[in-house]
C-alpha cells in the first residue's frame, strides 16, 4: 500500500516546513512535561533537606560519563544534518548510526547503574528521592528508546537518498533529549 | 515509516487522484481526515450513551433511594461511586473532547481551510487508535474484580492511590492507563491540528481570514498542549503509588496529597478551556450564517479568546480553595479568577452585537447556537460565586459547584454538538435532516435540562454536599423539599433522555431516506460548502483547490447581489 | 531539494567547537563541588547546565535562525513550568504552619534516609508497619485515635463523625451484645482481613497493608480495653 503524501503537507504558509513546525511543537508539550516532573521533584527537594542522605549515593561519575555520551551523540547528530544539507544521505545515515551508538550506550551504561544502586538496596520504593530518582530518568530513557527507533528508521530512508529533511527534525528531537539530560544531571547528580 | 512507494525525492507528487483503501479495510487503514473524524465522532457519541446511562442509574438512586434501577439494579454504595467516577471522566475526556475537538476538528478544519488532508495523515490515524485503545482500557475496567475507579474523577489520593481505600484497585489502574493514552492520542492529534492551520491554508487565505471555528479548536488544542504536561508527570507518579508502591502523594514517605491536586488542576482548568472553546467557535459561525451578517469584530473576538486562554493558566488553585492552599494564594487565585470573566463576558457582548440587526433565521442548528449562549451565560455568572473564596468555603463540594458545572458543560458538550452536527450533518451524509424532528429535539432537550439543574442549584445552597450515595442518612438533607427536588431533577433527565430517541430516528431517517444536500444548503460563505456532499477523498480535484479572496464573513455585502459572498469566489 | 532551509548560508557555527565548549563546561560543573562551597557548587551546577542548554537549542537546535514565533512557544512553555512553580511551591514546600509543628518531617530530618521504613502502602503485602515519628514504638491508642475514630469515635461507641452516613453503622464496642460473640482473635482478623472475612461489611477495611502483624495485635488489644467489663 503506497502512502501519497497530501498537498497539505507540502504547503508552508509561514515558511517554517510542516514538519520542524510540528516538531517544535512536540518540545513545547514535552518542556511541560519534564518541566511538571522536575518542578515537583525540586520543591520536594529543597523541602526534605534529609533527602540528601539517599542523594549521596548516585554515582556522579557514571552521570558525567552518561552526559558525555550524549553530547557526542548530539555532535554526531547535527554533523548529520550538515550531511543532510548537502544531500549526502549516506553519510547522513551513518552518523544517525553513531547516534544512535551513543543513545545505546548511555541505555547500557543506565542499566548497570541502576542494577548496581537496586543491589544496593536503593530500589524504587526505598525513600521518595529514590522514586523520583527513577522516574525523572527512566522517562528520560524512554524518550532515549523512543527517538533511537524512530532515527533508526530515519538512517534507513537516508540511506537510500529519501526524506533527507527528517534527519534535521529527528536531530531536533534528539538534541531536547539531550536537554533534559543536561538538567536532570546537575539535579541528581551534583546538586545533591 | 519508510515511504514505500517509488523513491520520489521529496517535494514532488504526481497529480493524480489517490483511492484510499476499500471496503472493510476502510475503517481500520483510511487515513482520510473525514474518515478518522466519523470514527472519532461515532465512538464519542456512543460514550455518550454509556455516560448518560450512569447519569440515569445514579440519579434514580438519588431520588429513590435504595430502590432497584431498571436496567441495572440495586446500587450499592462503591458501585455509586464508580457510576459518578466514569460519568464524570467519560463526558470529559470520552465525549466532549473526541466530539468537539478531534471529530469536528478533524472533519471542518481542512476543508475549512481548503486543504487536501491533514498534514499528517498517518498519525492522525494513529492518534485515533491509540484513542480506541483508551475507550477499550476504560470500558474494561467495568469489569474486573472490583469494578470501575470510584474515587471521583479527581482522583485525590490517597483515595486514588490506594486500593483498601477506594476498593477497586484494578479498576483506578486500568482508567488512568486509559487517560494517559488519551491524552498522548490528543497530544498527537492537537499536533496536527496546529501545523495544519497554520501551514496548509489556501493560497489568499491570510490569518484574519480563518474561519472562527478554526481558530478556536487549534488555540484549544494549544492550551491542551502547553497544560497537559504536569498532568502526565503526576499521572505516571500515581500510576506508580498505585501499583509499586512509591510515595510521591504519600505524607508518612515525604510526599504530598496536595501536590497532584495542584498538578491535576493546573492541566484541568484550561482543560475546561479546552472544550469551551470549540464549542464559542461553532455557535460564532452558524450564528454569522444565519444571521446573514458579519462577525462583530472578528479580531476583537480572536484576542479576547487569546486573552481568555492565557489567563485560563492562572486561576487553577480556585479548585482548591478549602483544601488547605496557602490563604495568600487564594487572594491570588480569587481575583484572576473574576478577571477571567470579563473577556467571557465581551465575547457575549460581540455575539449579541453581531445578531443585533441581522435576518434571523430560526433553524435548528440556530436554535442551538442560540441555547448554548443563554444556557452559557448562566453557567457562567454562577462561576462567579464560586470565584469568590470566602462564598466558596460553603460553597465548595455542595450541587451548586455540580450545577454550575453542568451549566457550562452541558452548553459545551451536548448543546454545542448538537449545534455542529445539525449544522454540518448535510455536508457529512450528504442529505438534509428533518428540520421539524430537530426542533422537538430541541426543545425535549433544553428545558428539562434546566429542570434537571435549576433544583441542583437550590439543593446545593441548601447545603447538599456532593459524592454521597443516599441523602436519607443526613435528617437536615432528607427533608421536606429537599427530595421532591432532587426527584424533579430525576424525571426531568429521563424527560431529557427520552427525547434523544428522537434524534437518533432523525439521524436513521434523515440518513438513509432523507432529501439530497446540495453542496451549500445554507448559503454560507466557508470554504466546506464548495465541496461536494460530501466530499471525495482529497476534498477537491487536486488540480482544482479552491483559492481565497476575502475573509468568511462577508455576508449581506454591498457590492454583491446575494446576500452571501463564498470566500473562493474571484472578486 | 534535499531539504527546504530557508535560512541558506546564514547559519556557519562550528559544530566541533561548541562541542568541545561543551565537554569543558561538563568537567566544570563536576569539578565544582569538590570546592565545598555551596553556591559555587550550585552556580556551576545549575548555571552550566543553563549556558550548556542554550549552547545546544541555539546552535544544534538552529533556534538563533529559526522565525521568532518559535522562540516565543518556548520561551512560553518555560513561563509555564515557572508559574507552575510559583503557585505550587507555597503549598509543596510548606512544612511549618503557624500554629502547628511537623513532628514526623522533623523526626524524619533527624533520622536521615535510614529511618524510613517502607511498603506502608502496596496492597496486599504486609506493611512494615508505619513508625512512629517521636518514639520509634507503635502506640496503639495514638493510632486508634488518628485513623479509627473518625467511624468508630474516640470512646469506641461506633459515633464517629465519618461513620455517621454508613450502613451498616461502625461497631460500638461499648455494648454488651457485641462481645457476645466475638473475641480478640475474630478482631484481630476484622482488623487485618477486612470485615469481608467474616461475612460482615466492606466498609471495614482492610489494614494489612498499613499496619504490621504487632501492630494489628496491639490495635485489636485495645480494641478489647473497650469491652465492659463483666462480660
Amino acid at each position: 500500500m503506497s502512502f501519497a503524501k497530501p498537498q497539505a503537507t507540502l504547503r508552508s504558509v509561514t515558511g517554517i516546513p510542516t514538519g520542524r513546525l510540528a516538531i517544535w511543537w512536540v518540545l513545547a508539550s514535552e518542556v511541560v512535561i519534564f518541566g511538571g516532573l522536575l518542578g515537583s521533584y525540586l520543591m520536594h527537594r529543597i523541602g526534605h533537606p534529609e533527602w540528601a542522605d539517599a542523594a549521596v549515593h548516585t554515582n556522579v561519575w557514571i552521570g558525567a560519563f552518561n552526559t558525555f555520551v550524549l553530547l557526542t551523540s548530539s555532535f554526531t547528530a547535527v554533523l548529520a544534518h550538515q550531511a543532510a544539507e548537502t544531500g549526502d544521505g549516506k553519510k547522513a545515515a551513518k552518523l544517525l548510526m553513531l547516534t544512535i551508538g551513543g543513545a545505546l550506550t548511555f541505555l547500557i551504561v543506565k542499566s548497570a547503574e541502576w542494577t548496581m544502586e537496586i543491589s544496593h538496596g536503593y530500589t524504587i520504593t526505598a525513600n521518595t528521592f529514590w522514586s523520583f530518582y527513577y522516574t525523572a530518568a527512566g522517562l528520560h530513557a524512554m524518550h532515549v528508546i523512543a527517538g533511537a527507533i524512530i532515527m533508526g528508521f530515519v538512517a534507513f530512508d537516508a540511506y537510500r537518498g529519501r526524506e533527507l529533511q527528517r534527519v534535521e527534525l529527528i536531530g531536533i528531537y534528539w538534541h531536547f533529549v539531550d536537554v533534559v539530560w543536561i538538567f536532570l544531571f546537575p539535579l541528581l547528580y551534583i546538586a545533591k | 515509516m519508510a515511504d514505500t512507494a517509488v523513491a520520489v525525492p521529496h517535494g514532488h507528487h504526481p497529480a493524480h487522484e489517490h483511492h484510499g483503501p476499500q471496503g472493510i479495510w476502510k475503517y481500520l487503514w483510511s487515513t482520510d481526515h473525514k474518515m478518522i473524524a466519523m470514527q472519532y465522532m461515532f465512538t464519542g457519541m456512543f460514550m455518550a450513551v454509556i455516560g448518560g446511562f450512569m447519569a440515569y442509574v445514579f440519579r434514580m438512586q438519588l431520588a429513590f433511594p435504595g430502590v432497584s434501577v431498571p436496567g441495572f439494579g440495586q446500587v450499592s454504595p462503591g458501585e455509586y461511586n464508580a457510576l459518578i467516577t466514569n460519568h464524570g471522566s467519560i463526558m470529559i475526556f470520552w465525549v466532549a473532547m473526541p466530539v468537539l475537538i478531534a471529530a469536528f476538528g478533524n472533519y471542518v478544519i481542512p476543508l475549512m481551510i481548503g486543504a487536501d488532508d491533514m498534514v499528517f495523515p498517518r498519525i492522525n490515524r494513529l492518534s485515533y487508535q491509540i484513542f480506541l485503545l483508551s475507550v477499550l482500557v476504560l470500558l474494561a475496567s467495568f469489569f474486573v474484580p472490583g469494578g470501575g475507579f470510584g474515587g471521583a474523577w479527581t482522583a485525590y489520593p490517597p483515595l486514588s492511590a490506594v486500593g483498601e481505600y477506594n476498593q477497586t484497585n484494578l479498576g483506578s489502574t486500568l482508567w488512568l492507563i486509559a487517560v494517559i493514552l488519551e491524552f498522548v492520542a490528543f497530544l498527537l492529534g492537537g499536533i496536527n491540528f496546529i501545523t495544519t492551520l497554520m501551514n496548509s491554508r489556501a493560497p489568499g487565505m491570510r490569518a484574519y481570514d480563518i474561519p472562527f471555528v478554526c481558530w478556536m479548536i487549534v488555540i484549544a488544542s494549544i492550551l491542551f498542549m502547553l497544560s497537559v504536561g504536569p498532568l502526565v508527570a503526576g499521572a505516571i507518579m500515581l500510576l506508580f503509588d498505585q501499583t509499586i508502591g512509591t510515595g510521591f502523594y504519600d505524607p508518612a514517605r515525604g510526599g504530598d496529597p496536595i501536590l497532584w491536586q495542584h498538578l491535576f488542576w493546573f492541566f484541568g482548568h484550561p482543560e475546561v478551556y479546552v472544550v469551551l472553546l470549540p464549542a464559542i467557535g461553532i455557535t460564532v459561525d452558524i450564528i454569522a450564517t444565519f444571521a446573514r451578517k458579519k462577525l462583530f469584530g472578528y479580531k476583537l473576538m480572536l484576542y479576547t479568546v487569546i486573552a481568555t486562554g492565557v489567563l485560563s493558566f492562572f486561576v487553577w488553585a480556585h479548585h482548591q480553595f478549602i483544601a488547605g492552599i496557602d490563604p495568600r494564594m487564594a487572594h491570588i487565585f480569587t481575583v484572576t479568577t473574576l478577571l477571567i470573566s470579563v473577556p467571557i463576558a465581551e465575547l457575549v457582548f460581540l455575539i449579541i452585537a453581531t445578531l443585533y440587526g441581522g435576518s434571523i433565521t430560526l433553524s435548528t442548528p440556530m436554535l442551538w447556537a442560540l441555547a448554548f449562549v443563554a444556557e452559557f451565560i448562566i453557567g457562567g455568572v454562577t462561576g462567579i460565586f464560586l470565584g469568590a473564596s470566602g462564598a466558596d468555603i460553603y460553597l465548595h463540594d455542595t450541587y451548586f459547584v455540580l450545577a454550575h458545572f453542568h451549566y457550562t458543560f452541558f452548553p459545551i458538550a451536548i448543546i454545542g454538538t448538537f449545534a455542529g452536527f445539525t449544522y454540518w450533518f448535510p455536508k457529512m451524509f450528504g442529505k438534509m435532516m428533518d428540520d421539524t424532528l430537530g426542533k422537538i429535539h430541541f426543545w425535549g432537550t433544553v428545558i428539562p435540562f434546566n429542570l434537571i439543574f435549576i433544583p441542583l442549584f437550590v439543593l446545593g445552597m441548601g447545603g447538599q454536599h456532593r459524592r454521597i450515595y443516599n441523602y436519607e442518612h443526613f435528617p437536615e438533607l432528607a427533608g421536606q423539599g429537599m427530595y421532591q427536588l432532587r426527584q424533579v431533577a430525576t424525571i426531568s433527565l429521563l424527560v431529557m433522555l427520552a427525547f434523544q430517541l428522537v434524534f437518533f430516528y432523525n439521524c436513521i431517517k434523515s440518513w438513509r431516506s432523507g432529501p439530497k444536500a446540495p453542496k451549500n444548503p445554507w448559503l454560507a460563505n466557508t470554504l466546506e460548502w464548495t465541496a461536494e456532499s460530501p466530499p471525495p477523498h482529497g476534498n477537491w480535484p487536486p488540480d482544482r483547490m479552491p483559492k481565497v479572496y476575502r475573509g468568511p464573513y462577508e455576508y449581506a455585502h454591498p457590492d454583491v447581489a446575494e446576500d452571501y459572498w463564498p470566500q473562493d469566489q474571484p472578486a | 531539494m534535499a531539504d527546504n532551509h530557508e535560512h541558506g548560508d546564514s547559519h556557519h557555527v562550528d559544530y566541533k567547537k561548541i562541542y568541545f565548549t561543551l565537554l569543558v563546561l561538563l568537567i566544570v560543573s563536576v569539578v565544582g563541588p569538590f570546592f565545598g562551597v555551596l553556591w559555587l557548587t550550585l552556580l556551576t551546577a545549575f548555571g552550566i547546565a543553563v549556558v550548556k542548554a542554550n549552547l545546544v537549542i541555539q546552535n544544534f537546535m538552529h533556534l538563533r535562525w529559526e522565525k521568532r514565533l518559535m522562540k516565543w512557544l518556548l520561551g512560553a512553555s518555560l513561563l509555564l513550568m515557572a508559574l507552575f512553580v510559583a503557585g505550587v511551591a507555597p503549598d509543596v514546600m510548606n512544612h511549618e504552619g503557624d500554629n502547628w509543628e511537623n513532628l514526623a518531617a522533623k523526626a524524619a530530618t533527624e533520622r536521615g534516609i535510614d529511618g524510613e521504613v517502607e511498603g506502608a502502602t502496596v496492597e496486599g503485602e504486609p506493611g512494615e508497619g508505619v513508625a512512629d515519628a517521636e518514639q520509634g514504638e507503635f502506640s496503639a491508642q495514638a493510632a486508634f485515635n488518628s485513623v479509627c475514630a473518625a467511624c468508630h469515635g474516640q470512646s469506641g461507641s461506633g459515633d464517629g463523625p465519618a461513620g455517621a452516613a454508613l450502613d451498616p453503622a461502625p461497631a460500638d464496642f461499648n455494648d454488651p451484645e457485641f462481645w457476645a460473640e466475638r473475641d480478640e482473635q475474630r478482631i484481630v482478623t476484622v482488623i487485618r482481613d477486612g470485615a469481608v472475612a467474616v461475612g460482615g461489611s466492606p466498609l471495614m477495611v482492610a489494614w494489612r497493608g498499613t499496619y504490621s502483624e504487632e501492630q494489628i495485635q496491639a490495635l485489636a488489644e485495645y480494641v478489647m480495653t473497650f469491652r465492659p467489663a463483666g462480660d
